[in-house]
């Protein structure tokens, strides 16, 4: 009794070590991030970084803000890019993933492993083709490029995602539609669309932050006018000197967004995640 | 209202066979229920007269018509299903109008047409819920007012009731019953539990690895097994087989099991012999009456449930459950004699292929 207990005690000191280690190496670079974007450059470049109160500042926001004009092109590109790629990859992916689901169609198997095999190959392999592709189609340095490239990866990520849902649907609810005299798209459109909002939504959340964050396409793709705030924030190193307190304070106003959506909806993206989690 | 025909159906998937021959005729109005284990495709049977799965060979008619290549809609067909798959989204009236919606009918038709099944299935306080704030009970009643709102050809039922607890299965029951006996809609309805079969149907199909080994009345299934099967699968508590086999006792013939001596007619012992000597003996225990003379016996168990016990006797080479009426105590260990009532309701079962050896 008393060694089952200290063993359970031990598993359990186990997990939460494990968990306060995983929690510590992701939040560490985000806490780094919020203290450096209130530091004056020298206190930060000195060794060691001085932390005394004097050393705290907002100057770098007002900074950023200075030069807001730039950097709110690129958060508008970026919002635009994100948004476009999200809802295209859901319209799209999710009747494609509830095809490949429940629909018999020849050659499923296959598809799906092509459209993973897309996954496969690393970004840099196809990023001087593309960029051929695109100056061919006179579509660089602009948003609809990024759009299609990231589509190209967020589409397949969606389609996996979605099928792996769609199929923990107890298959019941969808044979009773089709007895009530439903089609396949009816029962797509009335039945599981509906009752599948917390994963969509999950999935949509998945595939903005994934397009929001991107960066080495868009370095390719992109000069002037197309330019999201990646590589807006990127600027900040290089062109004098690199001003980390203004990168620092630029790269947390470009994550308060997609951190803001992430705690919004946690309830949400939880329960979307744990549905697809559960078969049967 | 339509009569249903399955003509050598067949289903499977990949290589397993899950129906290997299906046959069955169910009449205008009938009440039918496909009885069996699970894996002996029921359900499976059930499916592919609703449309839900394709059959690989064979006819499926309705109302004389041959459906195979129908939807489930253009079948005609209403279904309840086991986990009462209904819309989680959707509220009770959205629920029961949802195949009306379907059909375009006018949104107030649907309101009118929804109260209506709603009032008679006493699901009108909780039209605006959603399942999710339903008992079990009550999504049941939705799910029979979503078929009946259809006024289909015929009704399908796989398993209704096996979510629910004791008590309300019961309810639930009668409820069906009497919705057909109101309705008068051809029903075939799946269950794996044989009281249920018993007590709802007008006829009974006993399946077995994907074959009908018995369709017949209630009556006919329980009285008349045509299986070891059949009769182990039907009734409660399971029944008993005996081996055994025929000898002559003082002159007269016998069945002998162990120590004990069933008395047998001359017709039915020559019977016997010629079906080959070696059968089974099987005996409800409601044939199976206590008294003062018979065959000697020592009470191995009571088992008391209500309006009966079940006492379980026990001899040299072989045991047998007798039916008392009313909560009986027995001491374990103590003396008894039996016999079984009439001859006739002695069963005999050939003892390899397990038949039942006709004696008529």
């Amino acid at each position: 009794m008393f060694r089952r207990r200290i063993g359970r005690l031990a598993g359990r000191s186990v997990v939460v070590v494990g968990l306060a280690m995983f929690v510590l190496i992701t939040v560490a670079p985000l806490a780094w991030l919020a203290i450096s974007s209130l530091m004056e450059q020298q206190a930060l470049t000195a060794k060691p970084p001085d932390f005394s109160s004097s050393s705290f500042t907002l100057a770098n926001y007002t900074g950023v803000f200075a030069a807001a004009a730039q950097l709110g092109q690129g958060f508008a590109n970026s919002f635009l890019v994100a948004s476009f790629t999200t809802a295209i990859a859901i319209a799209v992916g999710a009747p494609a993933a509830y095809a490949l689901a429940r629909l018999s169609i020849p050659g499923a198997n296959a598809i799906l492993v092509m459209i993973l095999g897309t996954q496969m190959l690393p970004g840099i392999v196809i990023a001087i083709p593309l960029f051929i592709v695109m100056s061919h189609l006179g579509l660089v340095d602009t948003r609809l490029a990024l759009v299609i490239v990231y589509l190209s990866f967020n589409l397949p990520i969606v389609i996996w995602i979605l099928r792996g849902f769609f199929l923990a649907i107890p298959p019941g609810i969808e044979r009773a539609a089709a007895v009530d005299g439903a089609t396949t798209a009816q029962i797509f459109r009335l039945i599981v669309l509906p009752i599948s909002l917390s994963p969509l939504f999950a999935t949509g959340v998945f595939a903005f932050i994934e397009s929001w964050n991107e960066f080495f396409f868009a370095l390719i793709l992109t000069r002037q006018s197309a330019r999201t705030a990646p590589l807006m924030i990127s600027q900040f190193a290089g062109q004098y000197q690199t001003v980390f307190g203004q990168m620092m304070a630029a790269a947390a106003l470009a994550i308060a967004p997609v951190v803001a959506l992430a705690i919004l909806f946690r309830n949400m993206i939880m329960k979307g995640f744990a549905e697809g989690m559960v078969k049967g | 209202m339509a009569e249903v025909e399955l003509r050598a159906v067949t289903k499977s998937f990949g290589k397993v066979a899950v129906c290997k021959g299906v046959d069955l005729q169910v009449a205008d109005g009938e009440f039918v229920t496909l009885l069996g284990p699970s894996g002996c495709g029921k359900t499976t049977t059930l499916n592919l007269i609703a449309g839900l799965e394709d059959a690989s060979a064979g006819d499926i008619l309705i109302g004389g018509r041959r459906v195979n290549d129908l939807t489930p809609f253009e079948r005609d067909v209403a279904m309840v299903f086991q986990n009462y798959a209904l819309y989680p989204h959707m509220t009770v009236a959205e629920n029961i109008g949802f195949t009306l919606r379907l059909r375009g009918i006018a949104r107030e038709a649907v309101r009118q047409r929804v109260a209506a099944v709603a009032e008679s299935l006493e699901l009108g306080p909780v039209l605006h819920r959603v399942p999710a704030q339903l008992s079990g009970g009550q999504q049941q009643r939705v799910a029979l007012g979503r078929a009946i709102i259809r006024e289909p050809q015929v009704f399908l039922f796989d398993e209704p009731f096996s979510n629910l607890d004791a008590g309300l299965r019961i309810k639930m029951r009668a409820e069906v019953k009497e919705l057909h006996q109101r309705l008068g809609v051809t029903s075939i309805f799946v269950t794996h539990d044989q009281e249920e079969a018993l007590s709802l149907s007008d006829r009974i199909a006993v399946m077995r690895e994907g074959r009908v080994e018995q369709f017949g009345t209630p009556a006919e299934v329980y009285t008349r097994p045509v299986s070891k099967y059949v009769a182990r699968f039907i009734g409660s508590p399971p029944l008993e087989f005996l081996s055994g086999r025929v000898e002559s006792e003082g002159g007269l013939p016998v069945f002998r099991v162990g120590a004990a001596a069933f008395p047998l007619s001359l017709k039915t012992a020559e019977r016997l012999v010629q079906g080959g000597q070696n059968c089974a003996l099987g005996a409800r225990p409601e044939h199976v009456l206590l008294g003062s003379s018979g065959i000697r016996a020592t009470v191995r168990l009571a088992q008391p449930v209500g309006p009966a016990t079940f006492v379980t006797l026990s001899w040299e080479g072989g045991e047998l459950t007798a039916r008392v009426p009313g909560m009986a105590t027995f001491a374990a260990g103590s003396a008894v004699h039996f016999q079984v009532d009439r001859e006739e309701h002695l069963m005999f079962f050939d003892d390899h292929q397990g038949r039942r050896m006709a004696m008529e």
